[in-house]
């Protein structure tokens, strides 16, 4: 589903975030992405989002060259991948139904399709009685809950999460995990970028370390990428 | 995927109703310019008009010299301004007009003597232009007996004179004022488009493509176009009511103007699509550049 090739990613008067990176992600997997902050987690996963271009490198997606993917069919892929982010990025002056339904909207779906969608996300992600409210009334874990649901919407082929926990207490984060935990049973692929080492231990996924932009280890070792 | 027009004129509808201030301030911004250019606009029609009413009624009088031989000024007259009315008017005919004009104030005319007023002849040159008016007058000045000519009011000179100057001023004025406004209201939705710029930015990662993402803003800029410029019309018919029996008072000619006249259809359709098209147009370049750096 997705293919690296040494692909490294420089921004104009910074050093390198990402260095000669070689990975390849099955449809299906759970893939844990660590490692300090600045090691290039988020970049990583904003070349894999369309979000940026490599400097050098190839990128497939879906098997196709992300390179040569044109700018008026970038939206396309994307409605392919669902993301969420530490910091949520819902609307704040949407109500958490509104939030969820946006990315259904995009897609043309009908509003009597799309409000069925929204009670059924709601329901999973136990937010069914918050669908009016707006997200600066709900809790960290709420929101983020709201913008996993947000992320699952449109049954996405791969779930990319960007520090999804990063501001959740652990019982919250515990909910999300599990959240995105079943999204991968029901068949999604998922990349979950995080520093929490208690996750990585927990879940027992695929973990992909990367260390100041490179490649450090990729297995299922988990002792072996924690150390 | 199909753009959906209603929906997408559903969300710039929300979107407006959640933004009000924003709204108003655009529309605000069309209605400064649309009502400058129409008060411009319908100040020039009115003037033209002015112009046009006083055209059907010129009248050029020859004032005779005393002892002057008023029927061989007449006859001159006439083959002067061959076509036109000419009447020879003497002093006691003058004299019993000016009673008759002056009404109940006609008194004041008491003990004026019958040779006081000078003997007259005058040519009706209804439709005649200011221009063709005053070469009437030249020639009419070679009248034997001829002491003086006068074919219309100083201010109707002026007043002509200002209107040229508008017409060819008009053509540089509005590209100007069209030019002003298109900066000035894309720079007004700019901040509309700027406050929402992380909307935006949420609706590009959920797949949104350019064009789901401009299309309400597009209309947004539309409807407050279309809002500005239909108060901006409003306006000027207030104005017109409020000047023209005001400027009436003044000057009997304006009796004749007509909202019409300052405000006639075309100008009406023309300020409204030009305020619509200006809320597109500024609506479209702020999305644009907001588009472009996402």
């Amino acid at each position: 589903m997705i293919q690296l090739f040494h692909v490294t990613k420089e921004y104009p008067g910074d050093g390198p975030a990402l260095q000669e990176v070689s990975l390849e992600i099955d449809k299906g997997e759970f893939v844990f992405l660590t490692g300090a902050s600045g090691a290039g987690k988020s970049t990583l996963l904003k070349l894999i989002f369309c979000d940026e271009p490599a400097s050098a490198g190839q990128l497939l997606l879906f098997g196709k060259n992300v390179a040569k993917i044109s700018g008026s069919a970038i939206p396309f892929v994307r409605r392919n991948i669902g993301v969420v982010f530490q910091d949520f990025k819902l609307l704040a002056n949407r109500t958490v139904a509104e939030n969820v339904a946006l990315p259904l909207e995009v897609r043309g779906l009908a509003q009597k399709e799309i409000r069925r969608k929204v009670r059924g996300l709601l329901r999973s992600v136990g937010l069914e009685h918050r669908a009016d409210k707006f997200p600066p009334s709900l809790s960290g874990g709420e929101q983020q809950r709201v913008a996993v649901a947000r992320a699952l919407a449109p049954d996405p082929a791969l779930l990319l999460a960007d520090e999804p926990t990063g501001n959740l207490d652990p019982e919250r984060t515990l909910e999300v995990m599990d959240l995105l935990y079943g999204a991968n049973a029901r068949g999604t692929t998922v990349v979950v970028a995080t520093h929490d080492r208690s996750l990585l231990e927990r879940y027992k996924k695929r973990v992909v370390v990367l260390q100041a932009g490179r490649l450090l280890s990729d297995g299922d070792s988990v002792r072996r990428a924690v150390s | 995927m199909a753009l959906r027009p209603f929906r997408a004129a559903r969300r710039a509808l929300e979107s407006m109703a959640r933004g009000p201030y924003v709204a108003l301030v655009g529309a605000a911004t069309v209605f400064v310019a649309v009502f400058a250019t129409g008060l411009f606009a319908g100040a020039l029609g009115g003037a033209e008009r002015l112009l046009e009413s006083w055209a059907g009624e010129v009248r050029v009088s020859v004032y005779l010299a005393p002892g002057a031989d008023l029927e061989r000024a007449r006859a001159a007259a006439a083959a002067l301004a061959p076509g036109r009315r000419v009447e020879a008017v003497p002093s006691e005919v003058a004299l019993s007009r000016l009673a008759d004009s002056l009404g109940e104030q006609a008194h004041v005319l008491e003990g004026v003597g019958p040779g006081a007023l000078p003997d007259a002849v005058e040519i009706d040159a209804p439709g005649l232009s200011l221009e063709g008016a005053r070469e009437l007058a030249a020639r009419l000045r070679s009248v034997p007996g001829a002491d003086d000519v006068d074919y219309g009011t100083a201010w109707l000179e002026g007043l002509e004179r200002l209107v040229a100057r508008a017409r060819t001023a008009a053509f540089f004025l509005f590209g100007a004022l069209a030019l002003a406004t298109a900066i000035l209201v894309s720079n007004t939705l700019r901040l509309a488009v700027f406050a929402r710029r992380e909307e935006i930015e949420i609706m590009k990662l959920v797949g949104a493509t350019d064009a789901f993402v401009a299309t309400p803003f597009l209309i947004e800029g539309l409807l407050q176009g279309l809002l500005g410029a239909g108060a901006a019309v409003i306006a000027l018919v207030g104005v017109h009511g409020l000047l023209v029996p005001r400027l009436a008072a003044a000057v009997s000619a304006a009796r004749a103007l007509t909202l019409a006249d300052t405000l006639p259809p075309a100008l009406v359709l023309a300020l409204v699509g030009g305020g619509a098209g200006i809320g597109l147009l500024g609506s479209a370049l702020s999305v644009a550049r907001a588009l472009r750096r996402t």
